[in-house]
């Protein structure tokens, strides 16, 4: 069972990896290698590969390089605010954050690091289709295209950005996410994130 | 490859399990989703957005766009993310605004050399520029400035000189950005959307205004307008002309967008309560009957997502081009077999009456049923004082020229 979803696993991998170098002109090898050289830094706080161990730092693998790019680019613009983050990207031209951005996507996405509560594992799955969460982020919650990757992220940072578009505090750039979440109860916030925490990539 | 993924996409799609069980009180439905029919909709579609950080001129995959023989597509300038309207000066500078960034650049020529610059930075949703006489019209979320005397002043613009302000009276989501064109009578024109995707619009909103570029007078000269991207005034009538896209989730195939031309002041084009003419709204359509507004004077096709247009007038082009309509369709999201992503050709008789409406430059789609079905989005359409044209692509932060030689 574990050995076959692993397998699985991989296989999307791959999948997904070879989709990517199909849609993304810039998602070429040469691009993926700067990318990677660029890195060490990311990797300090956000984990080998993009897979962050660090709660409330969020794991960059698993997402499509038009949505790391993305991220980096409203740090550096000011749109997100954040006392790590704004300074490393406040120097990073588009090239280099394109370049970022092709190499964490071609990063294999490790196991989850939390694990959910039995009860949240049962309202979970009718909960992320209520409040539409499943509508952008795909049935597997894997994200596509600027639209990030949940499965499997870091509890802690998921819940502090669905508060914070609960709060109208974090930055949406066409409201989509602040639109959501006003729709969403504050007590379904910690399900919300417990479930998807806890869910694998796949 | 992308088949195989579209097609594992739909298998997970099938594989979730379904749980019925603690039926809630159903949420109020986000912005974007108002007004879907959930029994009879899919509900996989999801919004596009641009390459934040744009894509180098050399990951561009020109050769993948079609024009008409004799025509030829460049990358022109690269490096301006989500690039978007444009206007010319008498010096030849090109400005260009956008919806999601702040700035505006400026585009130069010396020596042969083309440069970006920005000129203006932090500023609400710059997608509305125009040029006239000296000077550059910036029309934000909630307001327009001028600034005066700008091409000799790139370097330092200065805060400019507010000729409007109130512009966005519910300040929530929604249709904020808008279009601006200068009209024959010295006055700009510019949209106020629909703030949802069907809703009873407020006074000012879902409407066509024009304001004095001093006085910043108001005056609506449109109503029944959803959302208008893209204007411009007939080079022969001076009617002014503009493109409408039309409300989402009633269908795939339904209803269309618009091409509208003004005939008379404050003349009705039927939103929320018509669609494409002839479609009353499923909500709305009971309060009042299609017959009561001008119907379009071309169905555009359901959600392609006509922007920006412009009556092409140069010398460049062979001549049944001249006084034709070249059109940016940015494509649609909302519908599963997506269409446009191209810039279209509209050609009209003597009458103004369409008889034509062909593709002018395709490519940017790849496969209607991928996600995402294209490597680029045309917005905005410029021409040069050469005859050549250009276009916007704020998917990749790239502008476009089109030239021609027989």
């Amino acid at each position: 069972m574990f050995q076959a979803s692993s397998t699985k696993q991989v296989a999307a991998g791959l999948l997904a990896a070879a989709t990517f170098l199909v849609f993304t002109p810039s998602g070429r090898a040469s691009d993926i290698e700067a990318g990677k050289t660029l890195s060490q830094t990311c990797v300090a706080c956000h984990g080998p590969g993009g897979n962050s161990i660090i709660p409330g730092t969020p794991s960059i693998s698993g997402n499509a390089a038009q949505a790391i790019s993305m991220q980096l680019y409203n740090y550096r613009e000011g749109n997100r605010k954040n006392a790590q983050m704004t300074p490393m990207a406040e120097n990073l031209t588009n090239r280099e954050m394109n370049n970022l951005a092709a190499y964490f996507a071609s990063e294999k996405v490790a196991p989850p690091t939390h694990q959910a509560s039995a009860e949240n594992i049962k309202l979970g799955p009718a909960l992320t289709q209520q409040y539409n969460c499943t509508q952008c982020h795909g049935p597997a919650l894997k994200g596509i295209q600027h639209i990030p990757r949940l499965a499997g992220q870091q509890y802690e940072y998921l819940l502090s950005q669905l508060q914070g578009f609960k709060a109208h505090t974090r930055y949406d750039m066409d409201g989509n996410m602040t639109s959501a979440m006003s729709a969403v109860k504050d007590t379904d916030i910690p399900i919300l994130a417990d479930y998807i925490a806890g869910l694998e990539y796949k | 490859m992308q088949i195989k993924f579209a097609l594992s996409a739909l298998a997970l799609a099938f594989a979730m399990p379904a749980f019925s069980q603690t039926p809630a009180a159903p949420a109020p439905p986000p912005a974007w989703k108002q007004g879907i029919d959930n029994t009879t909709q899919p509900v996989t579609l999801h919004p596009f957005a641009p390459i934040m950080t744009g894509t180098e001129a050399k990951d561009i995959q020109l050769s993948k766009l079609k024009v008409a023989p004799g025509f030829k597509v460049e990358v022109w300038a690269d490096g301006i993310p989500t690039a978007r309207s444009m206007a010319i000066g008498e010096k030849g500078t090109v400005f260009v605004g956008n919806r999601v960034g702040k700035n505006v650049v400026a585009i130069t020529e010396k020596d042969g050399k083309r440069s970006v610059k920005i000129i203006l930075k932090g500023l609400d949703t710059p997608n509305g520029i125009v040029y006239s006489k000296g000077t550059l019209y910036v029309a934000e979320r909630t307001k327009i400035t001028r600034y005066d005397n700008i091409e000799a002043n790139l370097d330092n613009p200065g805060a400019g000189k507010l000729v409007v302000d109130g512009l966005d009276p519910t300040n929530g989501p929604g249709h904020n950005w808008k279009y601006l064109a200068m009209g024959p009578d010295g006055k700009l024109y510019f949209n106020i959307g629909s703030p949802e995707n069907i809703t009873m619009p407020l006074y000012n909103q879902a409407a066509i205004l024009r304001a004095d570029t001093t006085t910043g007078q108001l005056e609506r000269v449109a109503t029944g307008v959803r959302n208008s991207v893209g204007m411009d005034f007939h080079p022969v009538t001076k009617k002014l002309w503009f493109t409408e896209h039309a409300r989402d989730w009633m269908g795939e195939d339904i209803p269309n967008d618009e091409l509208n031309v003004l005939s008379k002041e404050g003349e009705n084009f039927g939103f929320p309560f018509c669609h494409q003419g002839d479609i009353p709204d499923p909500i709305y359509g009971k309060y009042d009957t299609c017959a009561n507004s001008t119907p379009p004077a071309l169905k555009l096709g359901a959600h392609v997502a006509p922007l920006g247009m412009k009556f092409y007038t140069g010398s460049m082009f062979p001549a049944e081009y001249q006084n034709n309509i070249l059109m940016a369709r940015h494509g649609s999201w909302n519908k599963t077999k997506k269409l446009g992503y191209d810039v279209m050709r509209v050609v009209l008789d003597a009458n103004g009456k369409v008889e034509k409406y062909e593709p002018f430059v395709t490519g940017f789609m790849t496969d209607d049923m991928a996600d995402p079905p294209m490597w680029g989005r045309p917005v905005d359409v410029l021409q040069l004082p050469d005859g050549s044209i250009l276009f916007s692509d704020d998917y990749n932060g790239v502008i476009y020229r089109v030239s021609y030689s027989k």
